[in-house]
């Protein structure tokens, strides 16, 4: 079930100016509404019950009505300053701001943080302004501290002690929960979805006991990556060498109209004679020092035995 | 007067609970005579002493005896203390990216990028890992448990390290010993092997001269290494993603004091933490069970299986390439990525039947490739298992 989405809250608008203000207004307009779910949003609504008779209790030990938040990043991600919205169709919608220094609204990596929509701000920093209507659909939104809407969902009228919630957490499925299956559990501050076992390790205890299956995969990937890097440097050693050899090339024609390589029969020599050249060229650089200090002893007025004052 | 000595003794008694000498069990003994023996090891033999002294001196510090509930906060399993603060760089895996940057600063890629072809002999004997994997799951390993022990046959520390401590991390402390162990063993274990596998004929074959590489080809060498690879297996990224920076460092020629840096003093920062760590983490309750003992098995196993897949996987390949092209079965062991050591025994084995014939340099292509393929090699098992 995909939640179907109504607007509250006044989408963009074309109040006069100029048609291309217009257009721009519109456009902006369109995508905020339209952006049920800013996927690139770290956080975002879960799991909301509406009418609470059984189920969790605060910290008061009252029964309210509570909306979760979920960090699906894998950092941790502060929510203050984010808002919290709630409409019912009656009347305004009601904002409820997240305060700033609490350090609780910090919520850790794939965690879950659950705000009480009982009205009671008063109460704490999870008691929110806002309320769930029971006998109404409550649309939730969920903005970040920049005022952009990241989330938003209808909640439908529940039954008591029922919860509207992704299928999993950040699933963008979701469903009423409130049954009596592990998988229909109504789950507040925890995952919506309890996972038991690591299913991937799970399908390889079945289908690969022996491991057969995991070597010959593991083995075509090792391949085929290093085929891949064989394939680039093969053509990359072909492209640079063919370079190469046309700048050899071109060399080699240059040098035909100079006089020394008129002289056929001399390489030899004229080789030895460069070689030769370059030596000496490149014992004179000293690029290497010995790092050997040698100092030669000379003897002058200044160490002169016979004026030491030591006898 | 009695009184006062009866306090005195008591103090001493409740003085000695505190000691090892109370507290030691012959597992404890064992442990210290296992570091003890790597220790030996290094300094008599050579074998890998800038590995074998951190981890055997760890394994003495790891040893110590104490009483364990007098919360002392020593031990390494003790959240808060000195050495478990330390070993989080083991836990977390951030010490085998960093090896890995030293190793890509320090690593010549010349004789890969000039016969790429030495690429698929490092490819070949990651099947080491493979044969392994297989052979811990018919022992009854679970497959996360049996992936982080196959990597062992990878013969990389810090990518056993890497891997253990994500897919198993209550086995890292015997597999990287047992890593390590094996790769200071390499000598031991590779040359019967090579022989065994070899004729005379084949261990006689001369392999052209490579060819020079321009220093365009190993500017390119990490990035496009990067890119194949990582889009490949992204879950390989912390160790390829370190190892082609470092060498792009070392090959841009215009960072020289990073990449000296990365191959000098961070490298041989890291390896202490790392060695003196890893060998603290064989506290011998935790280290000395049947499983570690599967382990060392597995580990000598994977070893010769990679030896023996390198080395026939040459020769298979020589059976499609032109005669001038053919390549020594004697570097297919170095695909075991022990960087360099298995390339030397290469030259080692190469030179004992013909003194002139120095395969060093060819065998460098498939022992990096080696590393370049068990770091592939972790990320698969770290994206199946995971």
């Amino acid at each position: 079930m995909v939640h179907r989405v109504f607007t509250p809250l006044p989408c963009g608008g074309a109040g006069g100016g100029s048609f291309l203000l217009i257009l721009i207004l519109s456009l902006a307009s369109l995508t905020s509404c339209n952006n049920q779910e800013n996927e690139t949003s770290k956080v975002v609504l879960n799991e909301a019950l509406s009418l609470n008779k059984g189920n969790f209790q605060d910290d008061y030990g009252v029964h309210n009505a509570w909306i979760e938040v979920f960090n699906k990043s894998y950092g941790t991600v502060d929510i203050a300053g984010y808002k919290l919205a709630v409409y019912n169709g009656i009347g305004d919608t009601v904002f409820y701001n997240v305060p700033k220094g609490d350090v609780l609204t910090k919520i850790k990596p794939r965690q879950h943080a659950l705000f009480w929509a009982d009205g009671e701000p008063n109460r704490g920093t999870f008691h929110t302004t806002c309320t769930l209507d029971t006998a109404r659909v409550n649309w939730v939104g969920l903005y970040d501290n920049g005022g952009k809407l990241i989330d938003q969902i209808e909640v439908p009228v529940l039954e008591a002690d029922h919860s509207y919630a992704r299928i999993n957490d950040a699933n963008p499925e979701w469903v009423v929960k409130g049954g009596d299956e592990a998988s229909s559990y109504v789950t507040p501050s925890t995952n919506n979805m309890t996972i038991e076992k690591n299913e991937k390790q799970e399908k390889f205890a079945l289908h690969d006991a022996s491991g057969i299956g995991m070597a010959i995969t593991a083995m075509l990937v090792v391949f085929s990556g290093l085929i891949i890097l064989y394939v680039s440097f093969r053509l990359l050693g072909l492209g640079m060498q063919s370079k190469k050899s046309t700048e050899t090339s071109k060399t080699e024609t240059m040098t035909e109209n100079q006089p020394v390589a008129k002289a056929e029969g001399k390489e030899g020599e004229v080789y030895a004679a460069i070689a030769m050249a370059l030596h000496e060229e490149m014992n004179n650089v000293h690029d290497q020092e010995s790092g050997v200090l040698t100092i030669t002893r000379r003897t002058s007025a200044w160490n002169a035995k016979h004026l030491m004052l030591r006898k | 007067m009695g009184e006062f000595i009866n306090f005195l003794t008591n103090n001493l008694a409740d003085f000695w609970t505190y000691t090892g000498f109370a507290n030691a069990t012959t597992g404890h003994l064992i442990m210290i005579l296992v570091g003890l023996f790597f220790i030996y090891l290094a300094v008599a033999k050579e074998f890998e002493p800038m590995l074998l002294i951190p981890i055997g001196f760890g394994i003495l510090i790891g040893n110590i005896p104490f009483n364990t509930e007098a919360g002392l906060n020593v031990g390494i399993y003790e959240e808060g203390s000195v050495l478990n603060i330390l070993y989080q760089g083991v836990t977390s895996g951030w010490y085998p990216p960093l090896i890995f940057l030293g190793i890509g600063a320090m690593t010549d890629f010349s004789a890969l990028i000039s016969n790429p072809k030495l690429l698929l002999v490092g490819a070949a004997a990651q099947f080491g890992i493979f044969g392994a994997y297989m052979i811990a799951m018919a022992i009854g390993f679970e497959p996360s448990q049996a992936g982080a022990i196959a990597i062992i046959g990878g013969a990389d520390g810090p990518t056993a390290i890497f891997l253990s401590s994500k897919l198993a991390p209550n086995l890292m402390g015997a597999i990287a010993v047992s890593a390590y162990s094996y790769m200071a063993l390499v000598p031991v274990i590779q040359p019967p092997i090579m022989r065994l596998l070899t004729t005379k004929k084949e261990r006689l074959m001369r392999m052209p001269t490579p060819r020079k590489v321009s220093h365009t080809e190993k500017v390119i060498f990490p990035i496009v290494g990067l890119l194949l690879t990582c889009f490949l297996v992204p879950s390989g990224l912390p160790l390829l993603g370190m190892l082609f920076f470092g060498n792009l460092l070392k090959e841009s020629g215009v960072t020289r004091r990073l990449a000296e840096t990365a191959r000098g003093p961070l490298i041989d920062t890291i390896t202490i933490l790392l060695g003196v760590t890893v060998g603290a983490s064989t506290q011998a309750s935790e280290f000395l069970t049947i499983d570690s003992i599967l382990i060392f098995g597995l580990g000598a196993l994977s070893f010769v299986i990679a030896t023996t897949s390198g080395v026939l996987f040459v020769k298979l390949f020589n059976l499609i390439l032109p005669k001038h092209k053919r390549i020594n079965p004697l570097i297919g062991n170095a695909g075991v990525s022990a960087v360099p050591d298995s390339a030397r025994i290469s030259q080692t084995v190469g030179l004992e039947y013909d003194p002139t014939n120095y395969l060093l340099m060819h065998a460098m292509g498939p022992n990096v490739a080696g590393v370049i393929g068990s770091a592939v090699a972790a990320g698969i098992l770290l994206g199946f298992l995971m």
